[in-house]
């Protein structure tokens, strides 16, 4: 008798589910709510991030060209593609000599996301030229950052201005000797690719910290195999600037190692806060030379220190670096400051020399406490 | 009657504190690292003459008082140094940051220096 009572129950209900459903379809059919959108201003051919990861390429190849077709300042300097070229749907006949001659080249545009019409208006005029192997990457920039292991490419614009406002940490993929040392962007670490496992200690401990990679142009993979292991670290915001050095250097001129040291307020000393930064960041790009004796020496100086003592100083004078800046320290300004004028009076012609007028504690180890003089 | 003496009190401190604080401040404002090497190069010229045995100076900035300093490089007595030559051949910079760093390194300064 209940199992008779619990198969009704169970009939009614299929029945009243079948009835609900088909009370809805007719309604939605009836009432005709949902929305016809109107396509008519999208292009043809849309391919998804997975089409545009499959032919990026560094170098880009010759017979593809990914197209950012957003305003440029606003936009395309701040976070594009990596590889894409910007013509603007609002300068498109104005640049359209930057599309490839060949017309079987495949074209992938691209813009805002979704409802950004740009990169089909553009990829329509694309084919009125005459290119035949056109697509639109629809869901556009928005998309492609949001996905896992996919990061931006950024322009020397936006690295100057994230300098500037102190945004960023800079680090160049580039050996340091060959290519570091002769030249780099300002306040940039040093990361060469090769030994990205081992110094990669360098990079900040908090992993939301903005960091963008670049190396020797666009050829170069450098800063792009190091941003994807950032990425695998972790790390939440990498950016990569492709055009690099070269790209840098056109725009801001050449920088070397004298732009990163900057002079102190006292005659000869080097800025505290600089020469903090650069003790934390970059150590090797400076010669540090405490003058101390070998006894203390032995009790604790910085890491990448060498010791010669003050008074053993002058002898060696002619063989110091004239590549890199030369900067003495002693605990109080007052040993290094004397080996600042010896080597000023001695080798006049070495102009990369300075001296650290603080108070440094060598606590050992490699630590210290760095504090102004009184 | 309190609080007259409490300014009082205010104002004398004030006064006390201000004037240390410019007597401390008080001094020879040559480059006392410059003079440093200045005083030893000038013992290493000396010694390279045999006038002198050590090229190492015989005498500190902690071995007289900030005054006593003062007085002899204001009276230019500098016969206590020896190497009277090469003290002769000085300029006027140079001796006033010889004398920037002997006062500002006295033995009464906050940081007696010696000459190792």
């Amino acid at each position: 008798m209940k199992a008779n009572n619990a198969k009704t129950l169970i009939l009614v209900l299929l029945a009243g589910l079948v009835l609900l459903t088909g009370c809805t379809a007719t309604k939605t059919a009836k009432t005709g709510v949902t929305p016809v959108e109107d396509t008519s201003w999208m292009f043809h051919d849309i391919v998804d991030a997975k089409f545009v990861k499959a032919h990026l390429a560094v170098p880009m190849p010759e017979n593809v060209m990914i197209i950012d077709a957003r305003p440029y300042k606003v936009k395309y300097t701040k976070g594009h593609i990596p590889g894409a070229v910007s013509i603007p749907f609002s300068e498109f006949d104005k640049k359209s000599n930057l599309l490839p001659k060949d017309k079987n080249t495949l074209l992938i545009y691209y813009c805002g996301g979704l409802k950004c019409k740009l990169s089909h208006k553009s990829a329509k005029k694309a084919e009125k030229l005459g290119y035949k192997n056109i697509k639109v990457f629809a869901k556009g920039y928005p998309e492609w950052v949001s996905r896992k292991g996919n990061y931006a490419s950024v322009s020397a614009e936006y690295v100057a201005k994230q300098i500037a406002e102190n945004n960023t940490v800079i680090v160049d993929a580039r050996p340091q000797k060959t290519k570091f040392n002769k030249g780099h962007i300002p306040t940039a670490i040093n990361i060469p690719f090769t030994q990205f496992d081992v110094l990669s200690g360098k990079l900040p401990r908090d992993l939301n910290t903005p960091i963008t990679f670049y190396c020797g142009g666009l050829k170069c993979r450098l800063s792009h195999k190091s941003a994807a292991k950032a990425l695998k670290m972790g790390y939440t915001n990498v950016k990569v600037f492709a055009k690099g050095y070269p790209e840098w250097k056109k725009t801001y001129g050449e920088s070397n190692e004298t732009l990163q040291v900057q002079a102190g307020k006292v005659e000869g000393s080097i800025d505290l806060e600089r020469f903090k930064s650069i003790i934390a960041n970059n150590p090797e790009s400076i010669m540090l030379i405490d003058v101390r004796d070998a006894d203390e020496f032995a009790k604790g100086s910085f890491k990448t220190a060498m010791n010669i003592p003050v008074e053993k100083l002058e002898p060696k004078i002619k063989g110091l670096p004239d590549d890199k800046p030369v900067v003495f320290v002693c605990p109080t300004g007052a040993r290094s400051g004397e080996a600042y004028y010896m080597v000023k009076d001695v080798r006049e012609s070495l102009k990369d020399v300075y001296y650290v007028e603080a108070q440094i504690d060598f606590k050992g180890d490699g630590k210290y406490e760095i504090k102004e003089l009184k | 009657m309190f609080k007259k003496s409490i300014i009082t009190i205010m104002v004398f401190i004030f006064t006390i504190v201000s004037f240390s604080m410019a007597f401390a401040s008080e001094g020879p404002d040559g480059n006392k690292r410059k003079g440093k090497y200045t005083y030893r190069k000038v013992y290493k010229a000396c010694a390279a003459t045999g006038e002198v045995e050590s090229k190492t100076p015989k005498m500190s900035p902690a071995d007289k008082t900030m005054k006593q300093w003062k007085e002899i490089f204001k009276n230019k007595k500098f016969d206590e140094f020896g190497c009277k030559g090469n003290w002769a051949e000085l300029s006027d910079k140079d001796i006033l940051d010889i004398y920037s760093y002997f006062y500002h390194h006295a033995a009464d300064s906050p940081t007696p220096a010696k000459c190792q």
